[in-house]
């Protein structure tokens, strides 16, 4: 699944992956502001961020392509979108649409290759993001796993009984209700279960982490370089 | 209809951003009142519950299936703010580890989806008392507010769609939102079966939210449609550019034509009075209809 490999990836070792998780979201987002930005017709900065990302990917020691066809995700939703305004007359920002996206999808997962999931959300807390949001995320990104097996077991056992292709909707709603009650029921256990734990609505956590010289080195060194794509992409490009 | 980044204008996506922010941290208080937090994880697993039961295929029309979308049944499960609150979440782990939403545009998804849907979902249950047809509308609503919210943001933007294209994607968008619609309550009265404290009861509304929503209607009729755009809609301008428009012959003339009371000089008393007919008009259909299905179900 797409999940458990960006999770795989975002465990390795490397100068990018070791740097704290606040400086590398700081860095993404400015890069996506930064693609965002571009006016439509101008492809030379979008491409620059792009080649910025690569080289990042590969500096982590990252399958540039595994990324690059992760990424191509997005495509489906910007091709529909981008032949719209192709077909009405506009093919110049139906391509900037599709390129814009695809390059701002790519950073994404790149960030998410790098940094694993709850040191992500740690940043986003650090960030005054709401708390109860941050342990919302936490306990959906856990538990999609195992609700998401729970469903496939399902599916099979209605597909062995001859179900699934033709199922009927009255079936299909009932799969919906017991998938729910499941759920419900699990997840009144995993309360009960936390709660006797000690778990008072707060992940505890042995050290925090320090933003040291290094990080603000790198989210430096990334701010000028997101500048210099946004701002001299072209001239990078003529040469 | 989750929009990625790189193509809403910037003032549209910084203002949504902005003004997502604080929206989502009042949810989130809102929600502490109902759930405090040593029950998070029961809302963190219903929020898998979501995403798994998004792989369940629906069989909606020969050769045609759909999936639930999810934001009502979690409105009637676990209450407004808390549904509102997981649907955030979910939109979070969607753009950053799914690549289904960008990261600039979340305060758009998250108002289209998270806030207007789910609020979309709800007012039809809440008013009428979480019967069968407020299920239907509300499943029905949420995906048909939080798509056309999208798209209106993306015509903001400036990004080209031909009237013909945007007619496509507004049929495309009624039979989803109609397939959610009876899904929602199939999927609703499945849980019930099952255990109907589940779904959160709703008792039929007091006469002070009537009244409320009653002066917003009459608000909107009399001052909404003095500020409506004057230009022609999708299907208007449709008409127009094939040519259709000029050879429409109007069959009766009637005294409201044009959204105008043409009994009244001053342009804003026209519009205003016909407003406000429209108004009276449809209420009182609605209350005969009501009064008819009444008498009806006690005979």
């Amino acid at each position: 699944m797409h999940h458990v490999v960006l999770d795989r990836w975002s465990r390795g070792r490397s100068f990018i992956h070791a740097r704290d998780a606040r400086a590398k979201l700081a860095a993404v987002v400015a890069l996506l502001v930064a693609i965002a930005t571009v006016p439509p017709g101008r492809y030379e900065p979008v491409a620059a961020a792009w080649a910025l990302v690569c080289l990042a990917a590969a500096l982590a020691r990252l399958p540039v392509w595994g990324l690059a066809w992760r990424a191509a995700l997005v495509l489906p939703f910007s091709a529909v979108f981008a032949a719209m305004s192709w077909l009405s007359g506009d093919p110049a920002r139906g391509a900037a649409l599709a390129a814009k996206s695809y390059a701002s999808a790519f950073a994404v997962i790149f960030l998410l290759s790098v940094t694993p999931f709850p040191e992500l959300c740690r940043a986003a807390e650090w960030f005054r993001a709401p708390r109860m949001l941050i342990l919302l995320m936490q306990f959906i990104y856990r538990y999609l796993f195992v609700i998401s097996g729970e469903a496939q077991h399902m599916w099979l056992a209605s597909h062995c009984r001859g179900g699934s292709r033709g199922a009927r909707f009255r079936a299909a709603a009932g799969a919906v209700g017991v998938l729910f009650a499941r759920s419900y029921q699990r997840a009144e256990g995993i309360q009960r279960a936390m709660f006797a734990r000690g778990f008072r609505g707060r992940f505890e956590t042995l050290a925090a982490r320090r933003f040291g010289g290094a990080d603000f080195a790198f989210l430096l060194g990334a701010l000028l370089l997101i500048g210099a794509a946004r701002a001299g992409g072209g001239w990078l490009w003529r040469r | 209809m989750h929009i990625p980044d790189g193509f809403l204008a910037t003032p549209v996506w910084l203002a949504l951003d902005v003004g997502a922010a604080p929206a989502v941290g009042l949810l989130a208080r809102r929600a502490r009142q109902d759930f405090d937090e040593s029950r998070i994880p029961l809302l963190g697993v219903m929020g898998a519950f979501v995403f798994a039961a998004q792989m369940v295929n629906f069989p909606v029309a020969p050769g045609a299936s759909g999936h639930l979308v999810g934001s009502a049944l979690l409105a009637y499960t676990l209450g407004p703010a808390a549904a509102s609150l997981v649907m955030t979440a979910i939109l979070v782990i969607q753009a950053f580890v799914f690549q289904d939403g960008g990261v600039l545009a979340l305060g758009a998804n998250i108002f289209n989806m998270a806030i207007a849907g789910v609020l979309a979902a709800h007012l039809p249950y809440r008013l009428l008392g979480g019967r069968r047809m407020g299920v239907f509308l509300g499943g029905m609503l949420s995906v048909l507010v939080g798509a056309f919210l999208a798209l209106g943001q993306l015509l903001l933007s400036g990004i080209p769609m031909k009237p013909e294209l945007l007619a496509l994607s507004a049929g495309l968008f009624f039979v989803n939102a109609a397939a959610e619609g009876v899904i929602t309550v199939a999927a609703l009265g499945a849980i019930r079966g099952i255990r109907p404290g589940w779904v959160q009861e709703i008792s039929p509304p007091g006469k002070r939210e009537l009244w409320l929503f009653g002066g917003a209607a009459v608000a909107l009729a009399v001052f909404g449609v003095l500020i409506a755009s004057p230009l022609p809609d999708g299907l208007e301008r449709f008409l127009e550019e094939a040519g259709v428009a000029a050879r429409a012959k109007a069959l009766i003339t009637t005294p409201f034509g044009d959204y105008e009371a043409a009994f009244f000089r001053a342009g804003w008393l026209r519009k205003a009075a016909a407003g406000l007919a429209g108004l009276a008009l449809i209420s009182a259909c609605g209350w005969a209809t009501g009064r008819w299905l009444a008498r009806r179900r006690r005979a």
